[in-house]
């Protein structure tokens, strides 16, 4: 059995239970984000249809205190969900070096779809604390110091041209891996879940893409 | 008109201290429902004597001639040239130690397996040759068979991320090994006894979840189905003490 020790360091005679509740707040973090970057979706989103609308679920946002307490949370939360899966993540060019050649020699797309995953993970680390930042030093929300950013630097509007697909990507394929890992959808639902969802993250992906374009043409005055 | 199939095969021999690891072309005529298993007989028997590869059964039931075809781990007997473009790349299975060209010793890693998480019935009770051997339910001894299909071919392994990445992660044929066991009311072992073998990130933790190990088997275990029960079941067995009654869950698979 794996708990018989095998080193003299070992830690004689107890189970840890650690690795389960390491997998377990993975999968909780991941869960919370999903679901934070749907809704967040559904608030930036509101600025295609006006920008008022966008402004007033911000002053919400903000009288609540959501965005001064929430917004570093979801911080937080972003590097906590990092940290723990990073654990499985290769780090050493060996290791990534054989994920990338199995990956290959497959052609099996959810093992393409975890590469994905990682690559996509450590790409929003970087851009989702700079993104989170920004926004989070310069309070209130408003549709109106989003168009500024953008409209003032086209660096901003390349940062989230790759920030968004990376998003969704993201988003989009950790939703299936952990209704599928998790056992909650069987073998037959494979196929169906990785189409629906593929549905939703690219809807959300151009509904990111189409406030992107909101932001940059809006009337600032 | 019949193909001509072209095969690139690894060779290499360990034992020989001339060779070394090298692809070699062979060329064949296809024939009717041709299989691997067929044609690398053929190309032993007509073209090259020294070519190395496992079988025994030829009906997908030893497991012994699992190797990668075109990059994906299969058994030679059990897949059909007919499926396949005219170039087909045979190479030995990952993980396991090399024997030659495309045999692999997993017998040895098999067995490791099993020792490692003790793969055999724990019962206290003292066997009776006399006795009448004890009833079970049927739908439940059709479960456990269903799980008891393995034929130890490695495929799962082979095709796993994980398991290529660390030698230390059991792998799918192991933790399915272990749902068998769990199923069957012959184990005396507890869900502690099954969590200190699997609860860990070598064991049902350590999955990252490409579910290669599923799309391979060629006898359509139901991998990923016992590996996401599996690793719930241990999930709520290790935070069912600090979750409130209501929450609380006895998975069972």
């Amino acid at each position: 059995m794996s708990s018989i020790p095998s080193y003299a360091t070992h830690k004689p005679e107890t189970s840890c239970r650690c690795s389960a509740y390491l997998d377990w707040l993975q999968m909780l973090t991941g869960a919370c984000l999903i679901l934070f970057m749907l809704m967040h979706l559904l608030f930036v989103g509101s600025a295609i249809i006006s920008p008022s609308l966008m402004n007033g679920l911000s002053k919400v946002f903000e009288w609540t205190g959501m965005a001064q307490i929430g917004g570093p949370v979801i911080f937080f939360l972003l590097l906590l969900h990092f940290v723990l899966a990073a654990r499985k993540i290769p780090f050493a060019s060996k290791q990534q070096g054989i994920m990338i050649a199995n990956a290959r020699r497959m052609h099996h797309l959810d093992t393409w779809l975890w590469v994905i995953q990682a690559v996509s993970g450590m790409v929003i680390l970087v851009m989702g604390s700079i993104h989170l930042w920004t926004v989070l030093t310069n309070l209130p929300i408003t549709a109106q110091k989003n168009a500024m950013r953008l409209q003032d630097s086209r660096a901003w509007i390349g940062f989230y041209i790759v920030f968004i697909p990376m998003v969704w990507l993201h988003t989009g394929i950790g939703f299936y891996r952990i209704m599928v890992k998790w056992g909650i959808v069987g073998i037959d639902g494979r196929p169906g879940l990785r189409k629906k969802d593929a549905l939703i993250a690219a809807t959300a992906m151009v509904i990111g893409f189409m406030t992107l374009w909101r932001f940059v043409f809006l009337s600032i005055n | 008109m019949a193909r001509m199939l072209t095969f690139n095969i690894f060779r290499y021999n360990p034992q020989d201290s001339a060779s070394f690891p090298h692809m070699q072309e062979f060329r064949l005529e296809e024939t009717e429902s041709m299989t691997l298993f067929i044609a690398l007989n053929r190309l032993r028997e007509e073209q090259d004597h020294s070519l190395q590869f496992d079988f025994c059964c030829r009906a997908a039931i030893c497991g012994a001639c699992a190797m990668v075809v075109n990059g994906r781990p299969g058994l030679a007997c059990h897949t059909k040239t007919k499926d396949f473009p005219d170039k087909i790349t045979l190479m030995p299975l990952p993980v396991f130690k090399l024997v030659g060209d495309l045999s692999v010793d997993t017998g040895t890693w098999f067995r490791g397996m099993a020792k490692k998480i003790e793969s055999w019935c724990h019962t206290k009770k003292v066997f009776d040759p006399n006795a009448q051997e004890e009833r079970m339910d049927n739908a439940l001894a059709e479960r456990i068979y269903e799980l008891d299909r393995c034929v130890e071919c490695g495929c799962c392994v082979a095709a796993c991320g994980t398991a290529l990445m660390r030698d230390d992660f059991l792998g799918a044929t192991a933790l399915n090994r272990i749902a068998r066991f769990i199923l069957d009311p012959r184990d005396e072992r507890t869900e502690k006894d099954y969590f200190d073998i699997i609860g860990t990130d070598e064991g049902v933790f350590g999955c990252m979840g490409l579910f290669g190990c599923q799309d391979v088997c060629p006898k359509r275990l139901p991998l990923q189905e016992v590996l996401g029960k599996l690793r719930l079941k241990m999930a709520f067995a290790a935070a069912n003490n600090l979750l409130p009654k209501f929450l609380r869950r006895e998975v069972r698979l």
